[in-house]
């Protein structure tokens, strides 16, 4: 697919500012890992070159995640094959800390930092230095304040991590591996919740980097940073590089081609749309910690009986947090007007929407499923009232409703007594799915419902989920999967940055179209 | 560094800024124990009113700090668990059977008190271990491992006593639980104590001032001198009399060394990274589950030292009832001195000023003819308040 292509990555870059000796840093030959029934990074080769910035770029589930982590040290060495090469010395680290002993540290996406502690005190947790058997305060502080000044962070190093914003801690967290004396440095997704300013801060520093010679292994969705931050840009997909391209010799549509592949989508056949259900306008999502963050800023939306919306943007864009926003489960400040049935609601919370027939299924599963109670009682969850005549739970009418509603579903269980923690991840979803049937919900708020599912139950929930929409039940579908959305829904919305961009019916969308607006092409 | 970079800098926040907030953030941090400090002092004002001068007499304030003594060392252990959200109901059953080991070695096999004291202490180490083992190696939560060893360890200290009494426990010993250091050398120790301190306060703000992390020594040297220097002049009043009690040296000396390890050794960073954020310690290379275990064998060693001491202070063994309700005292006063249940918050010192704000509060009262049951809910009501403004205060912010 590549190979017309590939004589140009060969061309030397002269454009390129402040790269170092371009010497080859790490170098993998044939690394293949491998999962139960997955083959996530597959007989990979790869060159990174010190003073770099690589730009990781792929569709979920193409193996950049696995790739970094067995990079970084977070899989056992006697779990994958092939071999790793640091400055032509072989390179196969046993854990977090002998990967950084090798100058790789991985920054993940999740910011791991000790709120309680200082600024300084993160810096040098657990390598604080010492006199006399006693941390060296002094000394301490001063070298924190000299690795942010490093970076022109001016923040005092006695601050506590948690009163920072998240840009900063990402900073702070960047110059401890920085202090940490880096040479690869791997961040994934850093972007997904900074915002415009701070991302271009970051990059300044990111450049600051590459100029000392440390090479950046930058994993995004975000092609317009990608192209305005890297020196070049690595596609994969099923496990296996797709594209390796310097940047000036590369455009967008191409690689956006790499990622999607050409895939032709089968798509929902459009329904007659009923009488309008949720209608919402204006509404504006705060970040729980920093309440000036918009989460997500004015979305309207209407959702009509039987009609199945696509709620598509990258990590950050705001999907999820909408759909907890309209649930009434989003931890921040929610503001703005949402009408179900031409009525205004106020103040919403789970169980107000749950009594106004709608119902939410999220992604994470040990968020919404009580793991380690039975599949009846998860079904009949958000029934309980309308099974407990006077109060009292009948619990032979709770059982049988269960076992009716498991049956219907086909939910692959010994018994509706056996511990939903025990299913498997489609079988668990199906539950959720059977909840709100059996709770009669008319609205369904679906975050990223199939996420984590073998193909198979993929297959039913879909058919479920559509013979529920056939019945009249109005479903948001959050979804980082494009694909997905096109097969599902009737229009898709596309979100970035927590506004709503671009609106398509599902019949004219290509996951090409829904990628580059979701990227800001 | 490029011109572009420090223009970023001034983003964030301008070094002017930077200096006036790095003294506000500090002074947060300080600003509990110093409420709390306040709290006590009019606490004993209104007492001393109440009392038409009785609370601070010497005598008065001796017996107080002997009260508080037991408590506070419990406390102080008490602390260093939950900081890494880790509890322990078992204090006052360990403290209970390491006063019987003490007892039948001294009493009943004639062992002298130099070779049982340290066996006494090896034993609370021991009772701390087994806790430790149970939690870090088995996983069983800390809140159940040590409910079992609150049964267990008062179950064995009544069943090796067959719930008698052992006593009288040798004069050499109970001659230090209630001995007094003369009052000259206490004034004098007190003094070299605090000479100690603020040379160490000057030599540590010398060293930021050469690391260019503040500009004045002074500022920083007072505002860690003066609370001290107050603590002092109350111990010279104190011991102006008859000296200091070596129960209240002993607690000193603890407080010193928990002070040290928690906020300046390695292991106290752990301590407090572990309650914090678990993950980002286990991602700096904390290992947890050592940190936790050696954390209850120093709770162990708590137990070894309060055994021995109230044993010696009340002469003798009592399985049913030496340290009862111990572990409620000391997690109220850890509480109330500021700790986080849920982790990664809570200072030595603010354990010491809660076990001393309910030791004035059960002295105060008794001096009043108030009962116990009225004490009891004085004390529940000031817990209850003691969290709620926390909590309150922390939403504020």
């Amino acid at each position: 697919m590549v190979t017309a292509e590939s004589g140009v990555t060969e061309a030397p870059s002269v454009t390129r500012e402040g790269v170092g000796d371009g010497a080859i840093l790490l170098a993998t030959r044939g690394l293949t890992k491998r999962f139960p029934g997955v083959l996530a990074v597959d007989d990979l080769s790869l060159d990174v070159r010190a003073g770099e910035i690589m730009a990781l770029l792929g569709p979920n589930g193409a193996g950049k995640s696995t790739l970094i982590q067995v990079l970084a040290g977070l899989h056992d060495p006697g779990s994958y094959l092939g071999d790793m090469v640091i400055d032509g010395l072989a390179y196969r680290p046993t854990s977090v800390a002998d990967a950084e002993r090798a100058g790789v540290v991985l920054i993940p996406q999740e910011i791991n930092v000790v709120p309680e502690m200082t600024v300084a005190q993160n810096m040098f947790l657990n390598n604080e230095p010492t006199r006399l058997g006693m941390i060296d305060r002094p000394r301490m502080h001063a070298a924190a304040r000299d690795g942010l000044r490093d970076f022109g962070v001016g923040i005092p190093v006695e601050a506590r991590m948690g009163a920072l914003d998240l840009a900063t801690q990402q900073l702070v967290v960047i110059a401890r591996a920085f202090a940490k004396r880096a040479r690869l440095l791997i961040l994934d997704e850093p972007t997904a919740a900074l915002t415009e300013g701070e991302t271009q801060r970051l990059f300044v520093h990111l450049r600051d980097l590459r100029s000392r010679g440390v090479a950046v292994i930058f994993v995004s969705h975000r092609l317009t940073e990608v192209f305005a931050i890297a020196d070049r840009i690595l596609v994969m997909r099923d496990g296996r590089v797709h594209g390796d391209h310097e940047v000036p010799a590369t455009t967008r549509e191409q690689v956006v081609h790499e990622m999607v592949g050409t895939i032709a989508g089968v798509h929902k056949e459009p329904g007659v749309p009923g009488p309008v259900v949720i209608e919402v306008s204006g509404l504006n999502v705060h970040d729980a910690d920093e309440p000036d963050r918009l989460r997500v800023a004015d979305a309207s939306l209407t959702l009509r009986a039987g009609e199945v919306v696509g709620l598509f943007g990258l990590v950050g864009a705001g999907c999820g947090a909408l759909a907890q926003a309209l649930f009434g489960s989003w931890p921040g400040r929610v503001e703005g007007s949402v009408r179900i049935d031409g009525q205004e609601i106020r103040g919403s919370d789970p169980s107000t929407s749950v009594r106004l027939g709608i119902g939410m299924m999220s992604q994470d599963r040990r968020e919404t499923l009580m793991l380690d109670a039975s599949v009846a009682d998860n079904i009949v969850l958000a029934s309980l009232e309308a099974l407990s005549p006077r109060g009292v739970l009948d619990v032979p009418r709770k059982q049988s409703v269960a076992a009716a509603q498991a049956a219907a579903l086909r939910i692959k269980a010994r018994s509706t007594s056996q511990r939903v923690g025990s299913l498997s991840g489609g079988n668990q979803q199906k539950v959720q799915v059977a909840r709100w049937l059996t709770a009669g919900s008319r609205v369904l708020l679906l975050d990223d419902p199939t996420r984590g599912v073998d193909v198979g139950a993929r297959a039913e929930i879909h058919a479920l989920l559509r013979q529920m929409a056939a019945d009249g039940c109005a479903q948001l579908l959050v979804s980082s999967d494009a694909e997905e959305l096109l097969e599902m829904c009737d229009r898709i919305v596309v979100m970035r940055g927590g506004v709503m961009v671009q609106e398509v019916p599902a019949a004219d969308a290509t996951e090409a179209i829904l990628l580059s607006a979701a990227a800001g092409l | 560094m490029s011109l572009d970079t420090d223009g970023q800098a001034e983003t964030i926040s301008a070094p002017d800024d930077g200096r006036s907030s790095f003294t506000r953030l500090r002074q947060q941090v300080a600003f509990r124990n110093y409420t709390l400090l306040l709290v006590v002092v009019v606490t004993w004002l209104v007492f001393q009113v109440l009392t038409n001068g009785i609370f601070l007499t010497q005598r008065n304030l001796t017996l107080l700090a002997l009260q508080t003594t037991i408590t506070a060392l419990a406390a102080i252990s008490a602390v260093m668990l939950i900081v890494t959200r880790n509890f322990d109901l078992s204090v006052g059953s360990a403290v209970a059977l390491v006063g019987v080991v003490v007892a039948w070695l001294t009493v009943r096999l004639d062992v002298d008190p130099l070779i049982a004291v340290p066996i006494a202490i090896l034993v609370g180490i021991a009772l701390g271990a087994w806790n430790g083992w149970w939690v870090t190696r088995v996983g069983v939560p800390s809140f159940i491992v040590t409910l079992a060893g609150l049964l267990v360890f008062r179950g064995v200290s009544l069943i090796i006593t067959n719930s008698a009494t052992i006593s009288p426990v040798p004069k050499s010993m109970t001659g230090f639980a209630t001995g007094f250091l003369p009052s000259a050398l206490s004034i004098a120790l007190v003094f070299v104590l605090f000479g100690g301190y603020a040379l160490f306060l000057v030599a540590d703000a010398r060293r930021a001032k050469a690391f260019g992390l503040i500009r004045d020594v002074g500022p920083q040297v007072m505002r860690m001198l003066i609370p001290a220097g107050i603590g002092a002049v109350i111990a010279v009043y104190v011991s102006s009399t008859n000296g200091l009690p070596l129960l209240v040296l002993l607690l000193g000396a603890c407080v010193l060394a928990a002070e040290v390890l928690m906020r300046r050794t390695r292991y106290g960073a752990q301590l407090y990274a572990i309650g914090g954020n678990p993950e980002a310690a286990r991602l700096s290379g904390v290992n947890i589950g050592r940190a936790i275990f050696w954390n209850f064998v120093i709770a162990g060693l708590a137990y070894g030292i309060i055994g021995v001491a109230l044993t010696a202070r009340v002469s003798g063994a009592v399985a049913g009832s030496a340290g009862l309700f111990l572990e409620l005292d000391a997690i109220t006063a850890a509480i109330i001195g500021g700790t986080s249940l849920a982790g990664g918050r809570g200072t030595i010192v603010g354990a010491l000023l809660g076990a001393a704000l309910m030791g004035s509060l059960n002295n105060g009262m008794s001096l009043l003819n108030v009962g116990t049951p009225y004490q009891d809910t004085a004390r529940g009501l000031v817990l209850l308040a003691a969290v709620a403004i926390d909590v309150v205060g922390r939403r504020r912010s």
